[in-house]
């Protein structure tokens, strides 16, 4: 077992070490480099001045140079600024005496970089986007895995019937629909004083003035109510629910035609009882593993319903980093997807070896 | 605060009295008065008490003092003022970076850290007068020390993106890059006087605009985030990039004037339109920066106050003359007798604005000068295109994919279309336009108001300079610009200006399709938030009634 995690971990430091060289090479690209030298400096920079500026910022060395910088195993760079006569490095701190500064500073020194779009380092930065995505996460599976088992669990009861095909249709339908299309239908229906539902509420008087939900989840980001906060988690939640639900339902739908269910039916045990006390627990063995597997795909849902409704968590912060070409965001942001990834599926396999007797790993 | 109705200092200008005379013989309009009259020094009560009139302008009202105020707009990371490339930067600071001069929304000039201005005759020395009794908020005295610091560190045009050396004009040395011997003249404590080798009559506008924060003498070049000193009411007390800035009032800072609110908190919510409006009905900010298109009606639907103001601001679809086919002037004469800048205005900016007459000098400008209509005939435009051996010829219009830009480029295509030209639309995401957008050889480039006609001809259509994006290089236009430059009296500079406009339509230098209108949008009970034409934001106005 020991083996097995340790191989694990150095495939993900692999893993993480190909993403990042292949960030690090995007972003790097020359058009790159100009841009950032553009909004860093000033958009009318003429090419000279372009040229001018990533030298004196540290852009000037090649590619993989500046990646060993990153990593920590390259020096860092320190000049002395041809212009200004002031030191300039990568490890300098402000106001430093370069004699005084570290030789390397990178992820091996536990320096993840600076970011130049916030003006920041970029480990200032990350923690708290981080904290703020958790708490939308941990909320979207608080709704989403009570409510996907009891859906797959009410459709499995009895496969074909009524119930079964009404809500194995709801479950490929939200599943079918991406966020950004069930964010936006959401914010239309709910969340408009315009148009949708709150209108007609306020109306019938149900609703004093404004919107049933808030179609943005700004004030959320200091405090979580469910006004603010329902529109981005149902999103998240939707998504992810119809395909845990129809798991759910197979491996439900299965266990009720197993021999004992039949035997218990035979032996006259209500319908109830035996949903509640002989299949349910079989039935959610196969969920397990999927729901682990929500972890990494939550990512992605992440930063499209962050985006959509402005909550600067970390699936923003990594639209923001590769729009503005913030390179060492960017690659943190990269570290940090690749850690969850990869961590979800560790948990998944150790938790699987669990649950499931025959399987075993050396 | 600057108060207008101050008993003015006995005020004269033997120009400011022309101007006076033409104002009552009805040949200036009121605007054109005061932002000639106030450009040479005078407060606008005084140029006021020059025409007969009381001061019916800049009325602020007095709100209460104390509460939060949150305000939607872009929150860009800091860097040394003089290199400040946005509106919005200008606006974040402003309540810790002061201005020496403010420009008001009716066209006049007040000042905030200069207390009075005059010139001389010719235009070629200003005595600035700076206001007594303010303090830095470190507790150091403001004088005129800082005041020449600070000309110094705009005159120096060795520092990369200081946008500030092209407004100082003659002032710099062109060959030191520094500003010119005896140009800077500390007089006393409270007196600054600038001297210039040619008349230079945009050197008040130049320092009214969001570029010239006045920092402390000893922190000029750097970010004013990195130490929160400033003349003004506040201080930021929080500021993440691309999130939120918060300001509040600086605790034991005597403030000179008066500030209202306590705190201010600029809140980005990205460049959607459609995220902006869905925030205001969730009640996460109180004023826009601006609203644009189909939005302006929108937030007035759910019951915020809209204001307006119109402006010298434009989109400028423009040729890049270094570029084949459009080094000839056939070809770009060709495709504005093709434009019909009606249709233009209509279709590009729902009409908000007023139509262009492809010369970048607009009707508000004092200066400007009315010249016969442009002829739209399409037959004759293919006809002078095919003259020129273009007929069949490709012509690819790139604009950034943003409202403003893509509109008003399809439009234009569609219009060139009609008269039978071969158009392809590119439509470039921000990402990738800002790149190379100076050297596209056709394409759309947005355009700030500027207080004079002159200012944005000198910044962009001047042979060789830095924001010359046409490649356009005549030198009638350089000499007669240089002249233009040096008259004070708005009628005779017209007459130069009118030979300027007409060179540029001569010249096909650039399509001028519309003057923008610009919009904002407040809850009710937000006091002095008023649109400005050249988006400025003063956080020491703003208030909230009671």
């Amino acid at each position: 077992m020991a083996f097995f995690i340790l191989r694990r971990i150095g495939v993900m430091a692999l893993t993480a070490l190909c993403l990042t060289f292949v960030v690090f090479f995007l972003t790097n690209l020359a058009p790159n480099l100009e841009k950032l030298a553009k909004t860093q400096g000033n958009a009318r920079m003429s090419d000279a001045e372009v040229i001018s500026w990533l030298d004196r910022n540290g852009y000037g060395g090649p590619l993989v140079m500046r990646y060993g910088e990153w990593l920590g195993v390259v020096p860092g760079w320190l000049r002395e600024d041809p212009v200004t006569g002031e030191w300039r490095g990568r490890c300098l701190e402000d106001g430093q005496a370069p004699e005084d500064a570290d030789r390397f500073c990178g992820l091996l020194q536990g320096d993840l970089g600076y970011s130049t779009v916030s003006a920041d380092e970029v480990s200032n930065i990350i923690g708290g986007r981080l904290q703020l995505t958790g708490i939308l996460m941990f909320w979207a599976f608080a709704v989403m895995v009570p409510s996907a088992l009891f859906v797959g669990v009410l459709a499995g009861m009895r496969e074909g019937s009524r119930l079964d095909r009404s809500l194995s249709t709801l479950s490929i339908a939200s599943t079918a629909t991406p966020e950004y299309v069930s964010g936006v239908i959401l914010i239309v229906l709910l969340a408009s004083s315009q148009i949708g539902l709150s209108p007609l509420l306020v109306e019938w008087g149900w609703l004093d003035s404004g919107t049933l939900f808030l179609g943005s989840a700004r004030s959320a980001m200091d405090d979580v109510t469910f006004w603010n906060f329902t529109l981005p988690v149902m999103t998240i939640a939707l998504y992810g629910m119809g395909y845990i639900a129809r798991m759910t339902r197979a491996s439900m739908a299965e266990v009720m035609t197993a021999q004992y269910i039949r035997t218990a039916r035979l032996k006259g045990v209500s319908f109830r009882n035996i949903v509640l006390k002989h299949a349910l627990r079989n039935a959610l063995i196969a969920p397990f593993t999927v729901i682990m597997l929500q972890f990494p795909w939550l990512l992605t849902g992440v930063v499209i319903v962050e985006t959509l409704f402005n909550y600067n968590g970390f699936g923003w912060t990594l639209v923001q980093a590769a729009s503005n070409n913030d390179i060492e965001l960017l690659l943190a942001c990269s570290i940090v997807a690749v850690f969850v990834v990869l961590v979800t599926q560790l948990i998944s396999d150790i938790g699987y070896v669990f649950l499931n007797p025959r399987i075993r790993i050396a | 605060m600057n108060d207008p109705t101050k008993p003015a200092r006995p005020a004269s200008h033997p120009a400011a009295e022309m101007y006076a005379r033409e104002y009552k013989a009805g040949q200036l309009s009121r605007r054109e008065f005061l932002v000639r009259s106030t450009a040479l020094g005078l407060s606008a009560a005084a140029a006021y008490s020059l025409i007969g009139l009381k001061p019916a302008m800049a009325q602020r009202a007095t709100p209460p003092m104390g509460g939060s105020l949150r305000i939607q707009q872009g929150v860009l990371a800091l860097k040394d003022p003089r290199t400040y490339d946005w509106s919005e930067m200008g606006n974040v600071s402003r309540g810790l970076l002061e201005y020496l001069v403010e420009y008001n929304r009716d066209g006049s000039f007040s000042g905030i850290l200069l207390e009075g201005w005059e010139t001389n005759a010719d235009v070629t020395q200003y005595t600035l007068r700076v206001r007594p009794g303010v303090t830095w908020n470190n507790g150091d005295a403001f004088t005129a020390e800082d005041v020449a610091a600070n000309f110094r560190g705009w005159c120096d045009s060795t520092v990369e993106g200081n946008s500030m050396a092209a407004r100082m004009g003659g002032l710099v040395d062109a060959d030191t890059g520094q500003a010119r011997e005896g140009g800077i003249v500390v007089v006393d404590d409270l007196t600054v006087q600038i001297n210039l080798p040619a008349p230079d009559i945009t050197l008040i506008p130049g320092i009214a605009d969001y570029p010239s924060a006045i920092q402390h003498r000893d922190l000029i070049g750097t970010n004013p985030l990195d130490h929160n000193v400033g003349t003004g009411a506040y201080r930021f007390a929080d500021y993440q990039v691309g999130i939120s800035a918060r300001l509040e009032r600086t605790p034991d800072h005597a403030y000179w004037g008066n500030a209202y609110l306590d705190d201010v908190t600029f809140v980005d919510l990205g460049t959607d339109p459609a995220a902006w409006f869905a925030a205001a009905e969730a009640g996460e900010f109180d004023m826009t920066y601006q609203t644009v298109g189909e939005f302006v009606d929108l937030f007035s639907a759910v019951g915020w106050e809209r204001s307006d103001a119109t402006t010298g601001a434009t989109l400028a679809v423009r040729f890049n003359q270094l570029n084949a086919p459009y080094d000839n002037v056939e070809v770009r004469r060709a495709i504005l007798e093709a434009v019909d800048l009606n249709v233009v205005l209509e279709l590009g900016i729902n009409g908000q604005g007023t139509v262009g007459e492809n010369h970048h000098v607009c009707p508000i400008h004092p200066e400007y000068a009315q010249l016969p209509p442009m002829t739209v005939d399409k037959a004759a435009a293919m006809a002078r295109l095919q003259a020129a051996g273009h007929g069949d010829t490709e012509l690819t219009l790139i604009s950034l994919d943003d409202g403003l830009g893509r509109f008003t480029c399809d439009a234009v295509a569609a219009q060139m279309r009609d008269a039978g030209m071969t158009v392809t639309r590119e439509v470039l995401p921000g990402s990738t336009f800002w790149n190379d957008w100076l050297s596209y050889p056709f394409s759309a480039t947005e355009w700030n108001h500027r207080e004079l006609g002159v200012q944005i001809l000198n910044l962009a259509y001047r042979s060789g300079v830095a924001w010359n994006e046409t490649a356009f290089s005549n030198a009638e236009f350089d000499s007669l610009l240089d002249q233009a430059n040096g008259i004070q009296d708005a009628d005779a500079r017209r007459e130069v200006m009118a030979r300027l406009q007409q060179i540029m339509q001569e010249e096909a230098v650039t399509i001028v399709p519309y003057w923008r209108s610009l919009f904002r949008h407040y809850r009710p009970g937000v006091v002095n938030a008023d649109m400005h034409p050249k988006f400025e934001i003063n956080i020491h106005h703003l208030g909230l009634s009671a």
